[in-house]
């Protein structure tokens, strides 16, 4: 199976006053294309941070860190926006969506910067807004969405370029119980269908329960890593 | 470029009354760069013309003796000129001289223009003959002076061309209104012929006016004074006005630039997560710092269409009808008419609006800048200080 990511002793420090923090320590772990896993540990074990470091938004103090055959440390500013606007999509526990776009245009966004010509993107964004059911609000603004409906809107965002990696740090936190049912099993099959590799950061344990593959994180260790051969939902 | 422009005339509209106050303060400012420019370039159009038809012409030759700027002079400026060399020049004889409105003494400039003169718009033509008296022509500056209206008769005291007093009487025939105070106040206009005649300087003069413009040339008893070298005193004065209304606009510019800086600033800073998002949906930073910048240098463009809505139609009101100065129509050492007619030309409204837009334009890139150091996971979290 191919590597789409590999991390080999994978530190990160933060500066804190005179100081180092160590949120990430000798992380190593790798993820096959199309894996559907995720972290999970208390708040401060470095989830989000080991997100940030596969998403090419940060990168680690040592330590290695490839993503799709990339050295995360040694991409330049632009190599690694375009490897996150071509391959990575990202989902936060805020929807981050741009107040000032309709459903479409935030989803058209990520293929607007692509140069994807007009009439591709149309039927891009249409068949993404189908994926999360969100069809006839295409021409609504942000803010008339209820927090499910946003949190599907930012899965069409992300998902909309078809990445080959799909980066999700809580997407649930800020959802009831059904809208997380529900997105959840969006994304599983999206997964299924499209390949995308799925990476989350998460408390939930509803979330846990779709994981195939759990890494628990401590004070920036991974303490397990565990293949979850008897999943409780199936999507 | 194209998604950046949207997306920043976007975030602008969305922005709402912040937007609309920046883009105000922004117009303000544009118009009244442009009515200051406009009414001092129409200003100095109609000091320039009125200059040029009343006093002049397209040049002159003064006498070698001449200096405009000393009256003394004037005895012995004076020479015979030759009516071949000189064709298209007409010929303006100057003396000095003493008139006697209501029993005061009044030193006057005497000037005589040939009668069938084109070259200065001073109504020489219309001094018939009288009997008695001769006709002079003045300005309704002098006739307030001295009290003078169509019809008087006063007693005109001068020196012949051997120095010798000599006195007659002179009916002001004609009073003329021009906006050029030099050729007004203390002068009396007569037809070069009775100059020549009681002066016994006949065929002389003390200038000659072109009609046309001449090279450099010079000959013999006269120096050539090209049209430009007249103007220069307008041009210097209109200088000066300009600069301190290039003050004034500068102040307001600054104040609107001052505004929107602010505005952006706050932008890079409120608006942090919105830039994280940019970030990790793939645009660099180069793309993010300039959609703030085209953000900010958008104001502008949003004024110059604010300013076309008011401004078309309002230049092109005061242009077309002039702006009254009324009262304050006071002696500038330039001409100032009763009205100026502003003139918005293409160079004014080009130039005008290119200072707008470049400069909001740095003013906007600035702060953006920031956002080019700026730490995409911080940005975020949008906990940046
Ligand atoms: N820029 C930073 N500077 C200093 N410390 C940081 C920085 N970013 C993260 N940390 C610290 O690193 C640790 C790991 O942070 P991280 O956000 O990865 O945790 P997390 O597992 O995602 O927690 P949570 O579940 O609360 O989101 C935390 O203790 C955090 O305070
Ligand atoms: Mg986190």
């Amino acid at each position: 199976m191919e590597k789409i990511i590999s991390l080999s002793h994978v530190t990160k420090k933060f500066e804190v006053g005179d100081g180092y923090f160590t949120a990430l320590n000798d992380v190593s772990l790798s993820f096959n294309a199309g894996e559907f896993a995720g972290f999970v540990g208390p708040s401060g074990s470095g989830k989000t941070t080991l997100l940030n470091i596969i998403g090419s938004l940060d990168s680690p103090t040592e330590g290695e860190a490839m993503v799709m055959g990339r050295d995360i440390a040694k991409l330049s500013h632009k190599d690694s926006a375009k490897l996150r606007n071509l391959h990575i999509g990202f989902i936060f526990q805020v929807f981050n969506l741009l107040p000032v776009y309709t459903v479409f245009e935030n989803v058209e966004f990520a293929l607007l910067l692509q140069d994807v010509p007009k009439e591709e993107r149309k039927k891009a964004v249409m068949e993404a807004l189908e994926w999360v059911g969100l069809e006839s609000m295409a021409n609504k603004r942000p803010d008339k969405l209820s927090g499910g409906e946003g949190q599907r809107v930012a899965i069409a965002r992300a998902m909309v370029k078809r990445p080959k990696i799909l980066l999700a740090d809580e997407p649930t936190a800020n959802l009831d119980s059904a809208n997380a049912h529900a997105i959840l099993k969006t994304m599983k099959t999206l997964n299924k269908e499209l390949g995308t590799t799925f990476l989350f950061s998460t408390h939930d344990e509803k979330v846990m329960a779709y994981l195939d593959r759990t890494v628990s994180l401590k004070d920036g260790k991974v303490v397990s890593d565990v293949a979850n051969k008897d999943q409780q939902v199936q999507a | 470029m194209k998604l950046s422009f949207q997306l920043a005339y976007r975030n602008l509209i969305g922005a709402g009354l912040r937007t609309w106050l920046n883009v105000g303060i922004l117009t303000f400012t544009f118009l009244v760069i442009i009515f200051y420019n406009g009414l001092l370039d129409g200003w100095n159009q109609q000091a320039k013309r009125d200059a040029i038809n009343w006093e002049f012409g397209y040049g002159q030759f003064h006498h070698k003796f001449y200096e405009p700027y000393n009256p003394f002079t004037l005895q012995d400026a004076h020479g015979k000129f030759n009516v071949k060399e000189t064709k298209g020049l007409t010929p303006l004889l100057i003396r000095q001289a003493s008139i006697y409105p209501n029993g005061r003494m009044l030193s006057i400039t005497l000037k005589g223009l040939p009668k069938n003169q084109r070259a200065l718009k001073i109504p020489i033509g219309n001094l018939g003959k009288h009997l008695g008296a001769i006709p002079v022509a003045i300005g309704k500056r002098m006739a307030n002076a001295a009290n003078l209206s169509i019809g008087d008769e006063i007693t005109l005291r001068w020196r012949d061309k051997n120095g010798t007093f000599d006195a007659t009487n002179v009916v002001v025939a004609t009073i003329f209104n021009t906006t050029i105070s030099t050729v007004d106040q203390g002068q009396i206009w007569m037809t070069l012929e009775d100059l020549w005649r009681i002066t016994g300087l006949k065929n002389e003069a003390t200038i000659l006016i072109a009609d046309t413009q001449f090279k450099d040339t010079e000959f013999e008893d006269w120096k050539y004074i090209s049209q430009d070298k007249l103007l220069k005193n307008i041009n210097d004065i209109i200088e000066v006005e300009r600069a301190s209304a290039r003050i004034v606009y500068f102040m307001l510019l600054a104040i609107a630039l001052l505004a929107i800086f602010d505005t952006q600033v706050l932008s890079v800073f409120r608006r942090q997560k919105e830039i994280g998002t940019y970030i990790a949906l793939g645009m660099t930073r180069t793309q993010v710092t300039g959609l703030f910048t085209i953000e900010g240098s958008m104001y502008s463009l949003f004024s110059m269409l604010v300013g076309a809505i008011i401004g078309v139609p309002l230049f092109w009101y005061l242009a077309d009808k002039g702006i009254s100065f009324g009262s304050v129509t006071a002696d500038m050492g330039i001409g100032l008419g009763d009205r100026i007619y502003p003139s918005f030309s293409p160079e004014l409204l080009i130039s005008s609006a290119l200072v707008v837009i470049i400069s909001a334009t740095i003013v906007s890139f600035v702060p953006a800048h920031k956002i080019a150091n700026m730490n995409p996971v911080t940005a975020l979290k949008g906990k940046l200080q």
